[in-house]
Order: structure tokens, then sequence, then C-alpha cells
């Protein structure tokens, strides 16, 4: 049986631990959300000179060596590694002193789109030049899509369930629910919640850019990421990882934490449509807000602010406007709404937790980041999208959204503690 | 071949075949196809290579075969 009170217990978010190409730590990263700041820049980690595409978002300066040991850190993927960087920072933003919690409480949920495929690609390019002998013994457990959420389980100590969602771009949007699941469900007190993504590679690359997915504005990197103009070409690919503590807030209150913003409720739902294309009509999507608000107890009119998925595809930004009037009716032009990928470009799997970190530091600080490089408005996009400026705001009651290929829709919304 | 790319009955296809609209083929389908052209009609002596470009005038099988017949394949 499990408890009502647990059943209904308020999760909050008390740290926030963001490793990302507009900065690593929460400090480092809001103050570029809110100073327009953009990650984009041409390509660093491979030569793409004469590819498609040849711009990206990247963690320049990323070192694990204050917080990985080397040898263990020779086991992982970056995306791993950028897991457990983010999942430290997480947990001293907290100020949570993993060695007085009970660690078999302490769930781990860093979800990721691809997992290793950049792994995956350099070792079959060994084995096609020198033989199968030549394969690392370490290839499996260094490209499995759960060693995100393991890495950080082994590297912290924890204990409690270590799970890992796919739902391409709305895995770390899935994040949120699935730790609220397990927190709800009695499996855990405390959740590293999140995700990550790195996979910035010639082939990666490739694939998304023969898709014609990808932005390509390579002279102009910090302006190609441009969600909701008329001149947006597709997205700017991105890696990093973005990891939060949600605990109850009781207990967050019992050890005097900060807390920057609660969990309200979360919708999904599945488009049943196209493997990339979402619905014209938005609807999938709409109906995930519509459950997001329902789930949180919410109307419509009590929202203030939309963290979009935003990704400056054509496609995605009309069908998500569009699902945005169809949840909002005449409130939508009441909305606020911004897009992070603006700056950041893409993280993929780590979209959706940086949009609900992003939408938290919002809450908490009373500011709203902007959607940069909105220069020439799209008449069919025609709701506030911050423009170009961030705007000191009041947001009470706020969505985070992520939509992923295959037709994943996920919704999360967020809330200020004293609203 | 088009038939085993774009998994349609191969008695459905013809020359007149529109990519598209005849045969099913979205976006994606299209990009693929034309890399399964050019591997299969290259040879040492013949690289057959298809732009961008090149790819968005192709609307029928007989665009392509059009095509390849230009490019030296026969």
């Amino acid at each position: 049986m499990i408890d009502s009170d647990r059943l209904n217990q308020r999760i909050v978010i008390t740290g926030i631990g963001p490793v990302t190409p507009i900065g690593i730590g929460v400090d480092a990263f809001w103050d570029s959300l809110r100073n327009g700041r953009s990650g984009v820049e041409r390509i660093q980690a491979y030569d793409a000179t004469d590819h498609k595409v040849q711009i990206a978002a990247e963690v320049n300066d990323f070192d694990t060596s204050d917080y990985i040991d080397p040898k263990a850190a020779k086991r992982m993927a970056r995306f791993a590694e950028m897991g457990v960087v983010a999942a430290h920072l997480a947990v001293q933003d907290a100020g949570l002193d993993l060695d007085n919690v009970d660690l078999e409480r302490v769930a781990s949920v860093v979800n990721t789109g691809g997992g290793g495929v950049t792994t995956i690609s350099s070792e079959t390019q060994a084995m096609a030049r020198r033989g199968a002998d030549r394969v690392s013994p370490f290839f499996v457990p260094i490209m499995a899509s759960n060693m995100a959420s393991c890495q950080v389980s082994i590297e912290l100590g924890l204990q409690g369930p270590a799970i890992t969602s796919a739902a391409a771009c709305a895995s770390s949007i899935y994040a949120f629910q699935d730790s609220a699941m397990l927190m709800r469900l009695d499996e855990a007190d405390v959740v590293i919640s999140g995700g990550t993504e790195s996979n910035i590679s010639a082939l990666g690359i490739a694939g998304l850019a023969n898709m014609h997915a990808l932005s390509r504005n390579n002279d102009d990197p910090t302006g190609a990421s441009r969600p909701f103009d008329k001149e947006r070409d597709g997205f700017v690919f991105g890696e990093g990882a973005v990891v939060c503590v949600l605990e109850s807030l009781e207990a967050a209150q019992h050890r005097g934490a900060r807390i920057y913003a609660e969990v309200l409720g979360a919708g999904r739902t599945a488009d049943a449509f196209h493997i990339t294309q979402p619905r014209p009509d938005g609807a999938g999507a709409a109906r995930a807000m519509n459950l997001a608000l329902r789930n949180a107890g919410l109307d419509a009119t009590d929202v203030d602010y939309i963290c979009a998925h935003g990704t400056s595809t054509s496609l995605n930004d009309l069908a998500e406007t569009i699902a945005i009037k169809t949840v909002f009716g005449e409130h939508a032009n009441q909305l606020a709404i911004s897009s992070p990928k603006s700056m950041t470009g893409h993280l993929m799997g780590a979209a959706g937790s940086l949009s609900v970190a992003a939408t938290a530091l919002a809450i908490h600080h009373g500011e709203l980041p902007p959607t940069i490089n909105l220069n020439t408005p799209d008449p069919d996009c025609d709701l506030d999208y911050v423009p170009n400026q961030s705007r000191r705001s009041e947001t009470k009651v706020a969505l985070a959204n992520g939509f992923g290929f295959g037709g994943q829709n996920a919704v999360v919304a967020l809330g200020a503690i004293d609203r | 071949m088009i038939a085993e790319q774009l998994r349609v009955p191969v008695e459905q296809v013809t020359a007149e075949s529109h990519l598209t609209d005849d045969l099913n083929a979205d976006s994606l389908d299209l990009v693929d196809l034309t890399i399964a052209v050019e591997e299969e009609f290259s040879t040492d002596d013949n690289e057959v290579e298809i732009s961008e470009d090149d790819a968005a005038a192709l609307h029928t099988v007989q665009d392509v075969i059009n095509f390849l017949r230009s490019h030296g394949v026969e």
C-alpha cells in the first residue's frame, strides 16, 4: 500500500547542474541565458570543411578532472562524463550532503537520446581498419545509453533505482515525470534527474544534415538558431548535460534548502503520426499541455510563461505555435514564450532538462530569458516570444515543452513555491 | 531497385510512376533513394553523384532513368 501523503507529496527542485555550450555551473548558465549569449560556433570536434553543416553548439573547456578520476573517465563516453559532472554540480548547488542521506533511497534518472553514437562510429572505423581484435573491451559499456544514469549512480554512490528513458528530444522532460513517479510510488526520496547528450561527430551531424533538419547558416553561427523567426532553416546540434536535484518540499524545508521551483505535474502523449515530423495541427502537443495542466490542477489562464521546444525548424515552431493557441485560446496572447535553443542549440536528450532548469531559474529570479535572433517575425508565429532581450517578469506558473522524433510529446508544469 | 527502396510491389513501378504521388515517398525516402542509386550505379570508372539540386528535379522513375543515362549509366 502506498501512503497517501507520499502519493500526493509536493516535489521541488533544489539544485541545478548545467554543463552547456553557454556555461558550466548554474551561475554561468543563468548569466548567459539572461544576457542572450549564444554558444554556437564553427565545429571544432572534427574537421567539417566541405561538409554541408559546419556549425554546432559545443561545450568548450569541458574538464572532468575536478570531478572524475582519470581511470574512471576512460571508461565513459563524453555523454556519460557530462552527466556525471552535471550531477555533481547539481548536488553541490543543492547543498545536499550525500554522506547524510540514505543512498538506497536516492535514484538516478539521467536520460539521453542517442547515448554513445560517437563511440560506435569510432570503434567501427577501428575495426574496419585493424580488425575485430582491435575493438575496445570497453566498447559496449561505454556506448550503452543507460550508462549516464549508471555512471552517476557509480560515481555518486546512489543505490536507488537507476533508470533511463529514451524519448529523443523529449527525453529529459520525461525525466521529471519518471522521477516524480519514483518518488510518489515510494521507490525513492531524492532523485538526481535530468538528461545528457554528446554526439557531435561527423556521422551524427551527417545523418541530421541529410534529413534537412539542421541549419546550414555556416557563415553566421550565433545567428543560425532562430526559433519562430521567418528565416529559420533548421536546428543547431548541441551537446551538454543538465541535471537537477528533486526532493519533497517537506524534506527541502526541513534541511533549509534553497528551492528554485515546484514540479506541479506533467503530461505525455504520442502523435501516432511520423518518425520525425510533428502533427501539423499540433494536436498531440496540445493534448500533452492540457494533460500537464490537468495533472497539476491548473487552468490554462494560470500559466504565465512557456519554455518552448522551439527548435528553429520550420515545422516544429509552427506546429508548436498552433498547439499553444489550441490550448490557451485568447490567453495565448497574454503568455510569454521563449526558446533557450536560440542560444544553446538543441541538446537533444538534454534539451528538456535544460528547459526545465531555465524555467525554474526564470521563476526563481523573476526574469524571462529571451528568444534571440528573432529579427524577422513570421506572420504565422505571432505570439510573444520575448524577442532578443530578457524581461523582468514575475512567473508563478510555467510549462516546459519537449517534442521528440517519433512523436513523443512531454510537458512539465512548474510553479513558484509561493504562488 | 526503386520497388525495394520504397517498399512497394515491383508491379506497381512504371517509368511514369511519380515517386511521391504514386509511390508514397516522403522527403526522407527521397534522400535515402538518391544514396542507394549512387551506390548501386557507381563503378570504379564512373562515380555517380546526385547533388541536392539534381535530386530536387527527380520526380518520376523516368527522371531517375534519364539522369542515370546522362551520367554514363546504361
